[in-house]
């Protein structure tokens, strides 16, 4: 067992003591919250505005109500015209338009369907809905004049709406609006660790293979012992970065409550932050998120590591027989989506049960609470066999590492592999 | 008296018979040869005296008592053919990490990898990478980490492929200097000059069978043709006798003869002693290791065929 902290020691210290490794530690949390806003930015910025010209026949617009739109969403500009129509149909983009559309002479009470939009190129669904958007929110204040319905009705009419969150009569405190967001993103979080440190262990089990160390090794230790102290150490050097995410947060919040008083922006994100604190239960979540943080990368991890030893120095041979095992990381993220939608349903219960999927899956249900979602026999049940299902993977990834890390020319196929598993010693 | 004992051992691949029913015994002190071509199962049996793969059957018997590779191994020094070291890793603290999974205390360990870089010159190295070193060096530098933990038996795969005479003979002489100060060493290899050299024991194994097993001497005369070479002065007009026939006629005058049944060296000298030319030089002609090695190895396919073993 000593020999076995040797090896964690070694895996873990030249791991951390990296710049790759403080390096991702910092950019990570800045990618991923630059992912999730930089690509809603990203589309705000570059989506197409469409400059659209109206041609009225109806008699109900005008250039003040046209203009008066064009204020308030930016989204698309329309220009009420007063040219002759011909004209616009035959020159619309020499002068400057993308599209022009034409209001038939119609009734105000009943509207219009299937009007087209006229265009010389197709353009994408989203930039037509804005111009769609703003024609129905032009109309609607000609309704509203129509029927004198003044600008304060109208708001009232607009604003004053009835809202409807639900509410666990187990579990008074959640909310399922923050459940979701944390649910995706400890998901997300698990899926990206037990990818990116999975293909660590088995790049770094590949290294040790190719260059004939592992040989040197197993003439001093067990191959099992190598092996699980290549994953334990890994597994450290990923909780490690966890936690330092999760001290990051908390400095910053601290941070910014303290400065909280200077700008109402701040304080009103402090507040936010605190509503999400209250309304989910942090210890435990850390805790649960800990763990199956390390039971996933445990149950996941093995079995890459007993793909890096069966393959040779060729990236392209470790990547097909790895396929099968990131297939089924993958395939829980998609399991995810679809539970979250229904966090209590069967396939949310069944996917957070099966040791393959539930480190991601019940992740993503935990933040709905316990036991108001998931009850606790639930949790208990998933936790107890994914530990079962870890000591299963690692105890079969250790048998074909065992033959594996020793084993050079052809790469084997999975049926070779388990044929390895299930040898006598 | 034996350091370890290996019985009737065979190990079945699932195409190969790698290794099979091979018996041998080493004494304690000695250095011993592995010999045999590419693919005869050298390695492999290697691999079993280290623990790192079981046998399928017999026994290995290390100092007296069935081997326990758990507890055993801490007394093996074992350098493979294709050397291994983490290219990444500072090279002070590599020799420390693997001398460490061999058991040593990390005080005792750094006080041993001080003395051995001394030794050999490699103080500069410790904080340096292996990716710096040539392949000498790197060699060098398996070498002290296989022998580090002071084992009692030392185990090297073709320690010799690679390295330059230079290198080669720092290697050579580390090996006599073990087996004088106690430790057993056993080496494969193919390179059958170093083996005359250094070896006081052999065995060669092809196709996965032992077929030859011995001191150096004791296989020299095994396999010796009974030949002998006399150089003289000047040609003797008369070289025809029954207790020999002429081989070879040299033109430095001298002969190579090989002995007819039941007649000794004596008789021949006996003879040319007595005829007018005078005798410079009379030695018996051994065959080479090197002759031996091609005698039983030819014929054999030079490379094994896959078979397919149910086993």
């Amino acid at each position: 067992m000593s020999k076995t902290l040797l090896v964690i020691g070694r895996e873990y210290l030249t791991r951390v003591r990296k710049r790759t490794f403080i390096i991702s530690t910092i950019l990570f949390p800045l990618l991923y919250l630059g992912l999730i806003f930089g690509t809603g930015y990203i589309t705000e910025k570059t989506s197409r505005k469409l400059r659209v010209a109206l041609i009225d026949s109806s008699g109900y617009f005008n250039k003040a109500i046209v203009a008066h739109a064009n204020q308030q969403d930016s989204s698309s500009f329309i220009d009420y015209v007063t040219m002759d129509p011909d004209t616009v149909k035959k020159n619309y983009t020499s002068l400057g338009y993308d599209a022009y559309i034409i209001i038939p002479p119609i009734k105000w009470e009943e509207g219009a369907k299937n009007l087209s939009l006229k265009t010389d190129k197709t353009y994408g669904v989203v930039p037509v809905m804005k111009v769609e958007g703003k024609l129905n929110a032009i109309w609607s204040t000609i309704k509203s004049e129509k029927l004198g319905i003044d600008e304060n009705k109208r708001q009232i009419l607009n604003q004053s709406n009835i809202s409807v969150d639900a509410k666990n009569v187990n579990d008074e405190k959640s909310n399922a609006k923050i459940a979701s967001g944390i649910g995706y993103a400890c998901g997300f979080l698990i899926y990206f660790i037990m990818l990116i440190y999975g293909s660590q262990v088995m790049m770094g089990v590949m290294e040790e293979k190719t260059n004939r160390i592992a040989e040197v090794v197993v003439s001093s230790i067990r191959p099992f012992q190598l092996m699980l102290g290549k994953i334990i150490g890994i597994s450290l050097v990923a909780l490690t970065q966890f936690a330092l995410w999760i001290a990051f947060i908390f400095i910053i919040y601290n941070i910014t409550k303290a400065s909280g008083s200077a700008s109402n922006n701040v304080s009103g994100l402090v507040g936010s932050v605190q509503t999400v604190f209250t309304s989910i239960d942090v210890p435990l979540i850390i805790f649960c998120f800990a763990f199956y943080l390390l039971g996933g990368f445990f149950f996941y991890s093995s079995l890459y590591a007993a793909i890096g030893s069966a393959v040779n120095e060729d990236m392209r041979e470790a990547q097909s027989l790895a396929f099968p095992v990131t297939l089924l990381v993958i395939f829980s993220i998609v399991l995810m989506t679809s539970a979250m939608a229904d966090p209590t349903g069967p396939l949310a219960f069944w996917a957070s049960i099966i040791p393959f999927s539930s480190p991601i899956v019940m992740m993503a249900r935990i933040p709905f609470g316990v036991p108001g979602t998931v009850p606790w026999w639930q949790l208990g049940l998933s936790m107890a066999l994914l530990v079962l299902g870890f000591i299963l993977t690692t105890w079969f990834a250790g048998k074909i590492y065992r033959t594996g890390i020793l084993m050079y020319g052809k790469k084997p196929t999975w049926k070779e592999m388990i044929k390895w598993a299930f040898r006598k010693s | 008296m034996t350091l370890l004992d290996v019985q009737q051992i065979k190990k079945y691949f699932a195409t190969q018979k790698a290794v099979d029913d091979i018996s041998f015994s080493v004494a304690p002190g000695s250095i011993f040869g592995l010999l045999g071509p590419n693919g005869a199962g050298k390695t492999t049996l290697l691999r079993m005296m280290t623990g790192i793969i079981y046998p399928d059957s017999g026994n290995i018997i290390f100092d007296g008592k069935k081997f326990d590779p758990l507890k055993d191994i801490e007394r093996i020094g074992y350098m493979p053919e294709e050397r291994g070291l983490y290219k990444k890793m500072k090279i002070g603290e590599q020799a420390l990490y693997l001398a460490q999974l061999k058991g040593l205390s990390k005080s005792h360990a750094t006080q041993l990898i001080k003395e051995w870089f001394n030794k050999l010159e490699m103080e500069s190295w410790w904080n340096k990478k292996v990716e710096d070193l040539s392949k000498g060096m790197s060699q060098k530098l398996q070498f002290v980490i296989t022998v580090l933990h002071n084992p009692k038996l030392v185990i090297l795969d073709e320690p010799f492929s690679g390295l330059d005479p230079v290198n080669s003979n720092l290697i050579k002489d580390e090996i006599f200097r073990l087996a004088k100060n106690g430790a057993t060493v056993i080496f494969s290899t193919h390179r059958m000059e170093q083996v005359e050299e250094i070896c006081n024991h052999i065995v060669l194994v092809n196709k996965g069978k032992k077929i030859l097993d011995g001191t150096v001497k004791e296989v020299k005369q095994q396999f010796k043709e009974n030949l002998f070479r006399i150089s003289f002065d000047a040609m003797p007009l008369n070289t025809n006798n029954d207790s020999f026939t002429i081989v070879r006629q040299n033109d430095d005058y001298s002969l190579v003869v090989k002995i007819n049944d039941g007649y000794t060296p004596n008789d021949i000298l006996n003879y040319f002693l007595r005829s007018n030319a005078n005798i410079y030089s009379f030695n018996e002609i051994l065959p080479s290791l090197n002759d031996i090695f091609i005698r039983l190895v030819e014929g054999t396919p030079a490379t094994r065929q896959f078979q397919n073993l149910s086993a």
